[in-house]
C-alpha cells in the first residue's frame, strides 16, 4: 500500500493537516481563498520547510535530496510568464534535470533525450518540438509544461490550478490525460482547483480545507455536498443547480 | 533526423563565423591606432617575438615595442574585460529572470566605486600592494556590497525572491553612491581622477594587469559554464526550478557571487564600463537561442570583441586624445537599451499578460 500522509504544524498557514491518497487516485483540494491549498502543495513538493511528515510509498520524503524528491514528485503550476526563448524540446528536456548525473558538465544522455521525446509524443507536441515556446498559445504552452513534468518520471503529479486562464477544451484535455496517466502502477495526482465543477467531475477523493485545517475529506462519491456550502459560506449548490438548469 | 542535422550544422557554422569575426576584430584593433601598422608587419612581429624569426629591415624599430608593450596588452585587456562583463550579465539575467539585469543591478559597480574613491581621496598607499591597492579595494568593496545586499534580501524573505534581491541591490547601490559622492565633493581636487576612473580606460595597463584579469576571468567563466543547465532552469522562476530539482537558494548565491567576482575584477582594473553586459547576451540569444551552454561562452566572445572595437573607437575617434571607453559603450548601448525595453513591452502586449 502506498500512502501519503502530510502533517504541517506550527503558527503557519496549515495547522496539522493529515490526509492520504491511494495509488491511481486523483485527489483534489478545494477551499476558500487563503485556506492554505497552495502552501500544502509546496510542502508536499518540498519547496518550503514544514514540520510533520510527508511519506511517499511509506517512506519519509524529508531525507531525500532536492533532486531525489523531484524524481518522485512533479509540480504543474499556473501558466507562468516565459522570459527567454527556448524551443519546446529544450524546455521539456529540463524535466530531466533531476535525473542528470553529476559529471563535470552534466550533459544529457541519449536516454534523457528519448524520455523527453516520448513525453512530447504523449502530449501530442512532437510536431512543435523545434518551435519557440514564446510563440505558443497558452494551451500549447501548458502542454509543454505538462510534458516537462512527465519527463521527470514522477509517481506523483501536483497540480496548482494549472487550468487557470485556459479554455474548456484544454481543461478537459488535461483532465482526461491525467485520467489515463494515473492508471499506471503507483501513480497519484494531487491537485488544487479553484473550479469546483472541475474538481467534482474528476476527483476520486476530495480534501476540503478551511482556516488552515481539514474541514472534510473523503471519496467524492461519498462526501456530503452540503459541506461545500459550509466551506465557502455561500449557497454553492443552488448556483450549480441553476447553472445546470440552463443546460437541460 | 536530417532536419535536426542541418540545424546543428548551421549552428556550428554560425559559431565559426562568430569566432572568425572576433579574431578579425582583434587583429584589426592591433593594426589601427595613432600609427597604423599593416597586418603583414603584425605577423612579422609575432613571428619575431614567439619564434625568434629575425625582423626584416623594412620594419620600423619602434613597431615591435609598440605592438608588444602598448597595443597588445590593451587589446587583450579590453577583450577579457568585455568577456567578463558580458558573461556576468548573461548569468545575472538568468538568475534574476530579467533580460535587463546585470551585476551592476546588485551593486558591484557602486561598491567598487566607493572602494576606489576611498583610496584616491584618502591617498592610502601600501608598499606591499603598490599599484594594485586601488583594484584590491575596489574588488573587496564591490563584492562586499553584493554580499550584503543578497544577505539582506535573504533575511527579508527566506526564499531569496528576485524582487528582494533587486530592491536591496538598488538600495545599497544608491547608498554607496551617496557616500562616494560625499567623499568626492569634500575632496574636489581629486575630481578629475575619480571621474576618469569611473568612465573606464584600457590605456597603459601592462601585462601584469592583463595576466591577473585574464586568469581570474577564465577560471570563473569556465566554472560558470558548468552551471548552464541550472541557469536554464532558473529562467522559469524559483518555484518551477525548485520543483525540477534545483537547490534554488544555494545556486542563486553561487551564481550571483561568481558573476560579481567577474564584474568586480573587471571594474576594479579599468573602471565602470556599462552596457556590454546587456548587449552581448541579448544578441547571442537572438542568434543561438537561450540555452546557456551557448549563451555563456558566446556572450564572452561577443562581449570581448565588442569591447575591443569600442576601445578602438575610443582611442582613434578624436586622436591623439581619447574618449573614455565607457562613453563609447554607453553611446551605443543606451539606444539599444531603449530598443530592447520597447520590444519586450510589445512582446508582453501581444501575449496579453503582464509580469
Amino acid at each position: 500500500m502506498e500512502n501519503l500522509v502530510c502533517g504541517y504544524d506550527g503558527v503557519r498557514v496549515l495547522n496539522g493537516v493529515s490526509f492520504a491518497a491511494a495509488p491511481h487516485e486523483k485527489l483534489f483540494v478545494i477551499g476558500p481563498n487563503g485556506c492554505g491549498k497552495t502552501t500544502l502543495l509546496r510542502a508536499l513538493a518540498g519547496l518550503i520547510p514544514y514540520s510533520g511528515s510527508v511519506r511517499v510509498d511509506g517512506a519519509d520524503a524529508a531525507p531525500l535530496s532536492r533532486k531525489q524528491r523531484s524524481q518522485k514528485i512533479a509540480l504543474l503550476t499556473q501558466l507562468a510568464t516565459v522570459t527567454f526563448s527556448y524551443s519546446v524540446l529544450e524546455t521539456v528536456l529540463q524535466g530531466r534535470y533531476a535525473h542528470l548525473q553529476d559529471g563535470f558538465f552534466k550533459s544529457h544522455r541519449p536516454s534523457d533525450r528519448n524520455a523527453a521525446l516520448s513525453c512530447l509524443e504523449a502530449t501530442g507536441l512532437s510536431d512543435l518540438k523545434d518551435k519557440n515556446i514564446r510563440e505558443l498559445s497558452g494551451g500549447q504552452l501548458q502542454r509543454v509544461f505538462l510534458a516537462r513534468a512527465l519527463a521527470q518520471e514522477p509517481q506523483i503529479i501536483l497540480l496548482d490550478e494549472p487550468t487557470n486562464h485556459l479554455d474548456f477544451r484544454y481543461q478537459l484535455e488535461l483532465m482526461s490525460y491525467l485520467d489515463s496517466w494515473v492508471r499506471q502502477p503507483g501513480r497519484i495526482v494531487i491537485g488544487v482547483m479553484h473550479d469546483i465543477n472541475l474538481a467534482l467531475s474528476s476527483a476520486d477523493r476530495l480534501l476540503i480545507l478551511k482556516n488552515g485545517g481539514v474541514f472534510a475529506q473523503g471519496k467524492t462519491s461519498e462526501l456530503d455536498l452540503a459541506l461545500i456550502d459550509q466551506t465557502f459560506d455561500a449557497d454553492v449548490r443552488a448556483y450549480m443547480v441553476r447553472s445546470l438548469g440552463q443546460w437541460t | 533526423m536530417s532536419r535536426g542535422r542541418s540545424i546543428r550544422l548551421s549552428k556550428n557554422l554560425k559559431i565559426l563565423i562568430f569566432v572568425s569575426c572576433t579574431v578579425l576584430a582583434l587583429l584589426l584593433s592591433v593594426s589601427v591606432g595613432g600609427a597604423s601598422i599593416s597586418l603583414w608587419d603584425i605577423g612579422l612581429v609575432f613571428a619575431h617575438k614567439l619564434f625568434h624569426v629575425p625582423l626584416p629591415d623594412g620594419v620600423d624599430r619602434i613597431v615591435p615595442g609598440l605592438i608588444w608593450n602598448i597595443r597588445l596588452p590593451r587589446v587583450f585587456l579590453s577583450f577579457v574585460v568585455g568577456a567578463a562583463l558580458a558573461v556576468s550579465g548573461s548569468v545575472m539575467q538568468s538568475v534574476l529572470k530579467n533580460p535587463l539585469a546585470s551585476s551592476y543591478t546588485v551593486g558591484v559597480s557602486s561598491g567598487a566605486g566607493l572602494g576606489a574613491v576611498i583610496v584616491i581621496v584618502c591617498g592610502i598607499s601600501s608598499g606591499v600592494l603598490g599599484m594594485f591597492l586601488l583594484p584590491v579595494f575596489a574588488v573587496v568593496f564591490g563584492l562586499g556590497t553584493v554580499f550584503v545586499s543578497v544577505l539582506f534580501a535573504s533575511r527579508i524573505d527566506r526564499n531569496l525572491d528576485n524582487f528582494s534581491i533587486v530592491l536591496m541591490g538598488m538600495v545599497l547601490s544608491i547608498f554607496a553612491n551617496a557616500v562616494m559622492m560625499t567623499l568626492a565633493s569634500m575632496n574636489s581636487r581629486h575630481a578629475q581622477q575619480i571621474v576618469s576612473w569611473q568612465l573606464g580606460s584600457f590605456a597603459l595597463k601592462g601585462w601584469a594587469v592583463v595576466g591577473i584579469v585574464s586568469v581570474v576571468s577564465v577560471v570563473v567563466i569556465l566554472w560558470l559554464t558548468r552551471y548552464a543547465k541550472e541557469m536554464d532552469v532558473l529562467t522559469f522562476g524559483d518555484e518551477q526550478a525548485g520543483a525540477l530539482g534545483l537547490e534554488v537558494k544555494k545556486t542563486k548565491w553561487t551564481l550571483i557571487m561568481l558573476s560579481a567576482v567577474l564584474t568586480g575584477v573587471a571594474v576594479a582594473f579599468v573602471g565602470v564600463v556599462g552596457f556590454v553586459d546587456l548587449i552581448a547576451p541579448h544578441i547571442v540569444r537572438r542568434f543561438f537561442g537561450s540555452l546557456h551552454k551557448y549563451v555563456v561562452p558566446l556572450s564572452g566572445l561577443f562581449g570581448g570583441a565588442f569591447m575591443v572595437v569600442a576601445d578602438v573607437i575610443a582611442r582613434t575617434a578624436v586622436s591623439p586624445s581619447e574618449i573614455p571607453v565607457g562613453s563609447v559603450t554607453a553611446l551605443i548601448g543606451a539606444p539599444f537599451f531603449a530598443y530592447v525595453f520597447l520590444r519586450s513591452r510589445q512582446g508582453l502586449a501581444s501575449h496579453g499578460s503582464g509580469v
